[in-house]
Parts: structure tokens; C-alpha cells; sequence
């Protein structure tokens, strides 16, 4: 069947298969050591903690929401495992409290936006600023350095070869798209995110897939945490600053639609690559940082005006 | 609730069906005219109430507590009193002798006898002494001494039956006077009558039998004389569905309180479909969106309803009036859209299985004749009737046993109109129970089993096509916005 060919998020997958396809063309012609393996491993490693927290972003912008705090979620539960490990607990549990810790708040979040009916943006600015405010409180302000082995592994570790960083954006993606594609609860995001009324009028658990979204963001800046634990072998306080954004921007170049109900998460992964890829080459090119945010804002602008076209057809 | 309800009753003599299940209410305080044809059964419905006959089926309930049928003391005890033209009296007795018949105790105290009657009499402003014997009055006011009669028996229910046939114009507007008082004291009274000036006179509400059926019950202010004769006898409207008759199974008890409303509870049988008219305003959208858990406090069958979720597991499906706001998802697939109220049970440990959700779709497209056939397109890509139809889809495929529906052919064109009607019926042969909400009336006549109007939140009218025509029933729509 051509229409199903045709179908939007299809053209805005393959689409985003091109332009990625062009960006590596053009910078491989530019920078001879742009196609290498190291430099590409390189680049899946830079990405992927962007990766992960955009991928929760995902989930949460197809609801119809948006998560503002997955930054100081990141730093807050960095601190709270590397704190806990540094106190002796079993550094496996520190870490697995540290993702509770941000489940619990992405939990909370929830509530709020989808009991008391606030504002996804207002709930989550707040918390933006309350659980950067933690974060300070719980390290006095100080990075917690020192930290045990298993820390270690998940920053710089490899398995089979493979950066541990990017085997765990690897396995976050693989679970996100089964969750979109295969579950009823990811059917459920993506009908509340549409047309939530309708969704509501189906028999659809409205509220409770709403606080499920904000602990699955939760999860990400859990998970994320951990890797960037791990990779500056330290927990900052002030890590994860405007991340945030930077996940928000590689969902939205990835399809997403921040008026919900569309997206995948092959097309966020697709969109944070894309932003990665943009990055390391402004970098080997000896671009200013100051016209690589530039470059970033119009790719943003160029993919959100893609889309429109692809959509109005 | 109201004072009197009899529901379902069905009387048959030999072949002929002299009472097909007729519902009949009378409120405390109205008087209720009783209409119809010779033989339509009017006079077997009230002496079924009296307990002179013993419906095949049914049931009275008065003030709540149902009555044991088949029985006249029974009824008398009830407070349930006829007054017919041949009158119940003793015309060598006394007045004051008669007013407590059929009560008088062994030893008469005589004195106490005479000063009720006299104290009945004069608030009642009767103009004739308690010591008079019956037999000397003339028939106008022998009929006001049954009344009396009957109100110092305590009566609750007053059946007059032709009671004016054989008074003067004078003596009638005396017995208007005493009923309209005896309505005052919030008794429920019964008028039957062949004249229509006296009904229009006199009562409050009407209901219309023809053929041991009910035609209609509805209020009598500003309703034209000709209208009413046209429900008694007026043709059969044409272009009607083709609906079958609702199924004999046990009915659903629906309770409907809040938004609003004033509370109302009714029963639905398998397979009929309850039309709800009424003017924007007046309530009938609210009765819908209450039994479908969104507001107030719906019940079927005793359980509540308290939103679209538990209503969908009680059987019971909501089409909401606008499509696109409400009823579709217009960037998902139509696969989607009809797979969403039941995706829980196409799914295996929260995986929705592919292959049954395909399915489910392809069986209601062929079912429904959407088109184009492709149910991967997005539902916002097809056109309003299919669009409307993808809707139906979804709801039936939830299996109801109710299905609401609000304005189910808004903005529909009028091919698709005609198979969404067609559809209707098939559902309601399936025994689908369903209750129309429309501010279209010639749409609700063609497809509605029974039509509630609905004004400031109440039922104000009742009315059983096909024997009425939609100017009579416009027109009572119409008239609720006074
Ligand atoms: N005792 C009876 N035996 C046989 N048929 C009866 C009897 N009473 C009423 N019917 C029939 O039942 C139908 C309804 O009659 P009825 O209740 O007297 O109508 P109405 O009072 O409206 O004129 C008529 O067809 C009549 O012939």
C-alpha cells in the first residue's frame, strides 16, 4: 500500500536517515579524521547521555508534556549515589537509590501535573530550580570525588568492546521503542499526547500514564547520572546544567512534536546523533564554540520547518 | 419519584390485547387526564389500578411500595378510589353516613360522626348539611359527596371516569373546583374523559393510549386541541425504520442524579433505543455524560458510574457529540482509534498483539463499510461520515449492552445519515440498548422506540412513535423553552 509508505512518520524517519547520511558525507569530505572508527566511537560516547535523557524527554513531550528538571534530576541523583557510596554503602545499592531518588521525584512531578492539573512547565521550572537546590544542600556545594570501582566502569568501562555509556544508551533506546511500539501504555502516550479528551473518552487511564511518563523521564536522568558519574569520576553539583534543552532540541530534531502525540524513539536517537554529529565535526574543524550554538539553533529551526513540510504535503 | 407508577402492564382477553405493557405515572398534586379511542384501553387500565381486574404482567407501585394486584380491598386500603358514574352511595343514608361507609364501626357515636362531616364539608365549601339523606340531592351533588367520600377514606389516587357525563355545565364547574382543591391537597388524580375542552380545562399532563399502547404522555400547556386529536387517531408516520421490538430479557435499571438534572430512573429493555429531545439547555446532553461516568452519579443496574473507564467495563459506550474533539485521534491510525477502548484485551502482559489489533480493525471496516478500506491511515484523512462511522466502530467493538450516542449525524451527510440509521437498527436487533440524544426530532421519530422531552432538567413529555408526527412533538420541544 503506497499511502502507508507515505505515512509522515515515516518520511520524517527516512528523512532524518538522509540528512544524518548527508551531515557524515559532507564532514568526512571536510575532516580527514572525522571517519574513523575511534572518532565515531567517540561520538555515540559524547551522545549518549544526551541520548538518554532525550529519550525520557520523549515520552514525556508525547503525552503532551515537558520535563524541565531533568537536569538538576541528573545532578541530584549523581550526588545522592556517589554520596551514599562514599559512605559506605554497597555501591550498587547507592546507585540504584540514586535512580529511586529521581523515579521518585519524576513521581511526584507527576502527581502534580496530572492530579492537580498544573502546568507541565511550571511544575517542572520548579523543580528545575528545587532539585538543583538539593543537589547543593546534599554536597555543600562540593564535588563528592573519590569514588569506588563500579562507578568507574559505567563512565570509561567497555564491554565486548563496547563503551559501557553507549551500550547503556543502546539498551535505554531499545526499551523506549518497545515501550512506544509494542505496549498498550505506550499506545496510551501517544492517544493522551493527540487528543487527550478522546483519549479520556476511550477508557484511557489518563492520569495514571501521565505520572508513568515523569517517572520514566525520572528513570533517564537516574540512568544518565550514573554515566556522567562515571565519566568525570566525580559527582558536580552544578552537572547537568541546561541539559535539559539539549534533550528537549535532539527530540524535537527528531520529530517529535512538542504539541505531543507524535514521535518515536528512533527519531529522537536519530536527532541526538544528529546534534552530536554536528558537534564533533564544528569541533574538528576548529569551529568557535561561539557559532556552534549558532549552528545548533538553526538546525533546530530547519528541522521543525522540515517537518511542517513533510506534514503539509 | 412519582405518588403512582404503573409499569409494563399487559391485560389480554381471549385473542384481543387489550394492554400491551403500558407505563402510566401520576404525580402528587397533578391531575392527569387519561385520553383515547374507544377500546384503547383506558377503562382495563384503571380497573386493573382498582383491582377489579388482574393484569397477565406488570407492576403498581405507589409511594414506593408495590402493590399486590387483583385486589379491590386491597387497593381501597392503598387509598386508591374510583369514582364512576354509577355511583358508590347509599341514597337512604345520610350524607354524614355515607362519607364514612364501608368504615363505620360497630357502635356509632353519632355526634362525633355528624361534627367531622361537617367540618369535611364546609372546608371543602359543599353548601348541603351532613343530616341530609343522598337519595335527595340530585346527581351533580351526589358526585361531590363520593368525592368527599373518598377524601375522608384518605384517599391518594382519584380515578374520575367520565364523571361529567351526567352533570349540568353548572354542577361540572362545581366538580372542577372540588378536583382542582383535592389536587391542591397533593392528591394524584386520574381524569378520563372524551371531552377534550374539559381535559384541556382541567388537567395538568395527558397520556395517550391507542391500542393497549401508550402513544404519549405529555404536559397540556400550550399544546393545540387538533395535536392531541392527532395523537388519538391520527396515521401512522410514514419513513420510519424498520426497528425491531425491544427484547423480553431482564431490562437495564438506569439511575441518572446531579448535573443538574432532577433524578430520574427508568428501564431500558435489550435492543430499544430511548430518544432524549430537548432544547440546548435543558438537560438531555447531561443524562448522557452522566451514565457515561463523566459528571453527577450514574447507576446501571444498582453499580455506579463514576467515569468512561468504569463505564466502558459496566457495558456501556459514550459516542461523543463532536468527532473531532472528542471522538477520534485524528493523527493515529484508524486501527488505533478503534483499538483503543479495548487495547487491555488485545494485549498479553502489556503487548498489544499485532495481529488481533489488525484484525479487530478489518472485521468493523468490512462490518461498517468505512472507506477507503486501509485502516492504516490516519483517522483525521478520512471524510466526516466515515469518520463518524470509525467512531461507531470503536464503540461497538467494546461489545455494549448501552451505547450512548449524542448527535450522532451532526455534520453527516445524508447517504451516510441513512446507513448510520440502518446500523442503529442492526445494533439494536444484536440487543444493543441505546439512547439517542438529538436536537434533531424528525431523526429521533424515525429511530427511537420511545422519546423523553426534556425541559429544565426534567422529563416534561413522553412519547411512543410511530402514531406521532413531528410537528406534535417539535412542538412540544419547542414550547419547553417558554
Ligand atoms: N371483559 C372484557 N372481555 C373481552 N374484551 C374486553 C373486556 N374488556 C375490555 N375488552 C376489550 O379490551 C379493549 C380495551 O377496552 P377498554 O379498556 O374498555 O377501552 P376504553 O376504556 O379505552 O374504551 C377493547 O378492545 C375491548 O373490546
Amino acid at each position: 500500500m503506497l499511502w502507508a509508505r507515505l505515512r509522515p512518520e515515516f518520511l520524517a524517519r527516512y528523512g532524518l536517515v538522509w540528512a544524518l547520511g548527508i551531515l557524515v558525507l559532507v564532514l568526512s569530505l571536510l575532516s580527514p579524521y572525522f571517519l574513523t572508527p575511534s572518532n565515531l566511537l567517540n561520538i555515540l560516547r559524547q551522545v549518549s547521555i544526551n541520548a538518554i535523557l532525550a529519550l525520557g524527554m520523549t515520552v514525556v513531550i508525547l503525552k503532551g508534556g515537558i520535563d524541565l528538571s531533568v537536569g538538576s534530576l541528573l545532578a541530584l541523583a549523581g550526588a545522592m549515589a556517589a554520596g551514599l557510596a562514599i559512605a559506605g554503602l554497597s555501591p550498587v545499592l547507592a546507585m540504584g537509590l540514586g535512580i529511586g531518588v529521581a523515579i521518585a521525584l519524576g513521581v511526584l512531578q507527576g502527581l502534580l501535573v496530572a492530579y492537580a492539573g498544573l502546568p507541565p512547565f511550571i511544575v517542572t521550572l520548579a523543580g528545575l530550580t528545587a532539585f538543583r537546590g538539593l543537589t547543593l544542600v546534599y554536597t555543600d556545594g562540593r564535588p563528592i570525588t573519590g569514588l569506588p570501582e563500579p562507578f568507574l566502569f559505567l563512565g570509561n568501562g567497555t564491554v565486548l568492546g563496547m563503551p559501557v555509556p553507549v551500550m547503556a544508551m543502546l539498551l535505554f533506546l531499545l526499551l523506549t521503542h518497545f515501550l512506544l511500539r509494542y505496549t498498550a501504555w505506550g499506545r496510551y502516550l501517544y492517544a493522551i499526547g493527540g487528543n487527550e479528551e478522546a483519549a479520556r473518552l476511550s477508557g484511557v487511564p489518563v492520569a495514571p500514564i501521565k505520572v508513568f511518563a515523569y517517572a520514566y523521564s525520572g528513570l533517564a536522568a537516574g540512568l544518565a547520572a550514573l554515566v556522567l558519574t562515571g565519566r568525570l569520576n566525580s559527582a558536580q553539583p552544578t552537572a547537568g546544567t541546561g541539559f535539559e534543552l539539549d534533550a528537549i532540541a535532539a527530540a524535537v530534531v527528531g520529530g517529535t512534536s512538542l504539541a505531543g502525540g507524535r514521535g518515536t524513539a528512533w527519531g529522537t536517537f536519530l536527532g541526538a546523533l544528529i546534534i552530536g554529529v554536528l558537534n564533533n565535526g564544528m569541533n574538528l574543524l576548529n569551529v568557535s564554540a561561539f557559532y556552534q550554538l549558532i549552528a545548533k539553533g538553526v538546525v533546530i529551526v530547519l528541522a521543525l520547518l522540515v517537518d511542517r513540510l513533510v506534514r503539509r504535503r | 419519584m412519582a405518588l403512582l407508577e404503573m409499569r409494563g402492564i399487559r391485560k389480554r382477553f381471549g385473542g384481543v390485547e387489550a394492554l400491551k405493557g403500558v407505563d402510566f405515572a401520576v404525580e402528587a398534586g397533578e391531575i392527569h387526564a387519561l385520553v383515547g379511542e374507544n377500546g384503547a384501553g383506558k377503562s382495563t387500565l384503571m380497573k386493573i389500578l382498582s383491582g377489579a381486574l388482574a393484569p397477565d404482567g406488570g407492576e403498581v407501585w405507589l409511594s414506593g411500595r408495590r402493590l399486590r394486584l387483583g385486589s379491590v380491598q386491597e387497593a381501597r386500603r392503598q387509598g386508591i378510589v374510583m369514582v364512576y358514574q354509577e355511583l358508590n352511595l347509599a341514597p337512604n343514608l345520610s350524607v354524614a353516613e355515607n362519607l364514612s361507609l364501608g368504615r363505620l364501626p360497630l357502635f356509632v357515636d353519632r355526634k362525633r360522626l355528624y361534627t367531622r362531616a361537617r367540618i369535611l364539608l364546609e372546608e371543602l365549601d359543599l353548601g348541603f348539611t351532613p343530616e341530609v339523606p343522598v337519595g335527595v340531592l340530585e346527581v351533580g351533588q351526589q358526585t361531590l359527596v363520593a368525592v368527599a367520600q373518598a377524601l375522608s377514606q384518605e384517599a391518594r389516587i382519584l380515578v374520575f371516569d367520565e364523571a361529567t357525563a351526567a352533570l349540568s355545565a353548572r354542577e361540572a364547574e362545581r366538580l372542577f373546583q372540588l378536583v382542582k382543591e383535592l389536587r391542591n391537597r397533593g392528591l394524584g388524580i386520574v381524569w378520563i374523559s372524551h371531552r377534550l375542552e374539559e381535559v384541556f380545562h382541567l388537567a395538568d399532563r395527558v397520556t395517550v393510549l391507542r391500542d393497549g399502547q401508550r402513544v404519549a404522555t405529555l404536559p397540556l400547556s400550550g399544546l393545540k386541541p387538533e395535536a392531541l386529536v392527532e395523537l388519538m387517531v391520527g396515521k401512522r408516520e410514514a419513513g420510519r425504520l424498520d426497528l425491531p421490538s425491544p427484547k423480553a430479557h431482564p431490562p437495564l435499571h438506569l439511575e441518572v442524579r446531579g448535573g443538574g438534572l432532577e433524578p430520574l430512573a427508568f428501564d431500558l429493555r435489550p435492543g430499544e433505543i430511548l430518544g432524549l429531545a430537548g432544547v440546548v439547555g435543558s438537560g438531555r446532553s447531561a443524562v448522557v455524560e452522566i451514565l457515561f461516568g463523566l459528571e453527577g452519579e450514574g447507576r446501571v443496574n444498582g453499580e455506579p458510574l463514576r467515569s468512561p473507564l468504569e463505564a466502558i467495563r459496566r457495558g456501556v459506550f459514550l459516542v461523543p457529540a463532536d468527532r473531532k474533539a472528542q471522538g477520534l485521534i485524528l493523527g493515529l491510525s484508524a486501527r488505533a482509534n478503534i483499538s483503543l477502548p479495548v487495547l487491555r484485551e488485545l494485549s498479553f502482559g502489556g503487548v498489544v498483539s499485532a495481529s488481533r489489533e489488525a484484525a479487530l480493525a478489518r472485521q468493523w471496516f468490512q462490518a461498517l463499510g468505512i472507506r477507503p478500506q486501509d485502516p492504516e491511515r490516519p483517522a483525521g484523512t478520512f471524510s466526516g461520515g466515515n469518520q463518524q462511522k470509525l467512531v461507531l466502530a470503536k464503540a461497538l467493538a467494546t461489545r455494549p449492552r448501552l451505547l450512548l450516542l449524542a448527535e450522532p449525524t451532526r455534520g453527516v451527510d445524508v447517504a451516510a445519515r441513512q446507513e448510520i440509521y440502518a446500523l442503529l437498527a442492526t445494533w439494536a436487533r444484536e440487543g444493543v440498548a441505546q439512547i439517542v440524544s438529538s436536537g434533531d426530532t424528525e431523526e429521533l421519530l424515525l429511530l427511537c422506540h420511545r422519546i423523553f422531552v426534556f425541559r429544565k432538567g426534567r422529563v416534561v413529555a413522553e412519547f411512543h412513535p410511530p402514531y406521532c408526527s413531528e410537528e406534535v412533538v417539535a412542538h412540544v420541544v419547542g414550547t419547553a423553552q417558554a
